[in-house]
């Protein structure tokens, strides 16, 4: 009687599986998929659209990816985008582990400044983009605007091939930092009040309680966090689409920006896809060694 | 220090804080109001001194903005809803259900969550225009109608039902329908409430797969008109471009000073868990 019964809720399960199943293997895995066999293959765009994936263009082996190793716009949007993360992630982390510790504290209003914080969230990259195009104009931006009320005189900032990066990854910052400091109070909140009772018997100040209690305690989230803002850098596209288009000389062409670039701008569809790749074991790799790092 | 000179200190320094933090979204709402001569000045004006809402009735009435609304929410409104009820039908199955190929089916979903997005970016292309979806905002919306985020979201929601409600629903001659939609559904709102508007606005904000799937103007998304408008050569002052950009972030500030409760609990949530 009881194993009736479980087959019949076993059949309804697939009933309810089915959907997200046929989405997922049709628009995320197959893609996946996809992309990996183009990545050893070479062919026209239109080759691609009319005949699939398997007979269209031929097969080149590993040319794609040993043609990156020596393609200097490659390099160069892999540096860039490292130089985009030395600055965005300490930027972001810490700006939203010190909002994190202040909001968790006592003070004024501080749902309300949860809110505020967490914003510009929701705000799209697109509109973010245009706001800060604006602030940051070298001529009539606020930013120089403000500076020349303080006899500076402001850099060029997007059109300088110095400070575009800095100011697209201060504005990813800007838009992020709410949300990461979200994930943060979380942690905060679920570390035991009793170790700092236990410390507070032993007179410790604010700053050994920081390093010797939160601190180790946050290395899970910190960890995570870490991840996310990683992939979030190897996904900078629609800033340097709207804001930069790459320039001043290539100085913001992220990876991501280069595989658009590559795919939809000069139909190089197999490079594409083996950059694509490459960038994926880029993560892989970095995760796992991480995670290692983080264990031990 | 005394205590409270202390904890004034940091209250007065907190609030500096968000002011700075503020000037981005300030200057988004202040530069539309002011004139196309006055928004590029210098030097530069912290209020408006000609106070207008012309750029508002311009962008409205000549950039067709009411055609670029109405198809952001056709694509907005049923993918949610899609992604609302598919979730929720997965996350049913995997959180109360065991099933033969269950770990299968979990193991490539978690495996999905480490694909960065800028792979599947060029497939994708190829593949929904296989589907003939090509330019039309249906392939806005049936590729996108799981997020496997919203799976596992909400199945972490869902395994909170105590199973006997389930138990007892069957034991009273309820089918699976009815079980699904009289007591998980019900159950997990909240849970619905926030996957609903985190999805909504992510839709609402999607600018990439619109970019490269969608071609004629007459069915651009409102990410991907602002950005025609900024490219574009119709000589459009920022005035014009910020209100535009403040009718495309109304809605999305709306929704979530209104509903921030959900959103916010549910990042939590998420953080905690996951």
């Amino acid at each position: 009687m009881a194993s009736v019964k479980l087959k019949k809720i076993d059949k309804a399960a697939y009933v309810f599986m089915f959907p997200a199943i046929i989405i997922v293997l049709l628009f995320i895995i197959y893609p996946s998929v996809w992309a990996f066999v183009v990545s050893f293959k070479e062919g026209s765009i239109i080759a691609f659209g009319r005949k699939g994936v398997i007979a269209a263009g031929h097969w080149v082996g590993l040319k794609n990816y040993l043609e990156l190793c020596t393609d200097t716009l490659f390099l160069k949007s892999l540096l860039n985008t490292l130089y985009f993360s030395l600055i965005f992630i300490p930027l972001t982390m810490f700006a939203s582990l010190w909002l994190a510790i202040v909001l968790n504290k006592n003070i004024i209003i501080k749902s309300f400044l949860k809110s505020i914080f967490f914003m510009p969230y929701v705000v799209s990259i697109v509109s973010t983009c245009l706001i800060f195009l604006l602030l940051f104009s070298s001529e009539t931006g606020f930013i120089n605007g403000v500076l020349s009320y303080l006899n500076i005189k402001g850099p060029k900032w997007l059109s300088d091939s110095t400070y575009a990066m800095p100011v697209v990854a201060f504005m990813s910052s800007w838009r992020r930092v709410g949300y990461f400091m979200l994930l943060y109070i979380a942690a905060l909140q679920s570390i035991p009040e009793d170790l700092y009772e236990a410390a507070a018997i032993d007179g410790t100040n604010s700053f050994q309680n920081f390093r010797f209690i939160t601190w180790p305690m946050l290395k899970k989230i910190n960890f995570i966090i870490f991840i996310l803002l990683l992939v979030n850098c190897f996904n900078i596209f629609q800033e340097i689409y709207v804001m930069t288009g790459g320039g001043p000389g290539d100085s913001t062409v992220t990876v991501s920006y280069l595989i658009y670039n590559e795919a939809f701008t000069y139909f190089r569809i197999g490079k594409a896809a083996a950059m694509s790749y490459v960038l994926f074991f880029i993560i892989i790799i970095i995760s796992v060694v991480q995670s290692k790092f983080v264990k031990e | 220090m005394p205590k409270k000179l202390k904890t004034f200190l940091l209250n007065a320094f907190v609030i500096f804080i968000t002011i700075l933090f503020l000037i981005p979204i300030y200057w988004l709402i202040i530069s539309s109001f002011k004139t196309g001569s006055e928004v590029t000045a210098v030097p530069v004006t912290l209020f408006p001194q000609k106070f207008t809402l012309d750029n508002f009735y311009y962008v409205w009435k000549f950039l067709k903005f009411d055609l670029t609304f109405l198809n952001t929410i056709l694509v907005c409104v049923p993918v949610t809803f899609l992604i609302v009820v598919f979730s929720t039908m997965a996350g049913y199955a995997l959180a109360k259900k065991d099933f033969p190929g269950k770990n299968l089916v979990m193991t490539l979903l978690i495996a999905t969550m480490v694909i960065p997005a800028t792979v599947l970016l060029l497939p994708l292309f190829f593949i929904i225009n296989s589907f003939g979806m090509y330019d039309s905002l249906l392939g806005l919306v049936i590729p996108f109608s799981v997020t496997v985020f919203g799976i596992f979201f909400m199945k972490q929601y869902i395994s909170d039902i105590p199973d006997d409600l389930i138990k007892a629903a069957s034991i009273d001659g309820a089918n699976e329908f009815q079980i699904f939609t009289k007591i998980v559904m019900p159950l997990s709102k909240p849970g619905i409430m926030t996957l609903a508007i985190i999805e909504f606005v992510n839709n609402w904000n999607s600018f990439t797969m619109p970019l490269v799937l969608i071609n004629s103007p007459d069915k651009y998304t409102l990410p991907l008109k602002l950005t025609q408008l900024v490219q574009s050569q119709e000589s459009l002052n920022w005035a014009q471009i910020m209100a535009a950009n403040l009718l495309t972030v109304i809605p999305v500030i709306i929704i979530f000073l209104i509903l921030q409760k959900y959103i916010i609990k549910g990042v939590m949530a998420g953080a905690v868990k996951g």
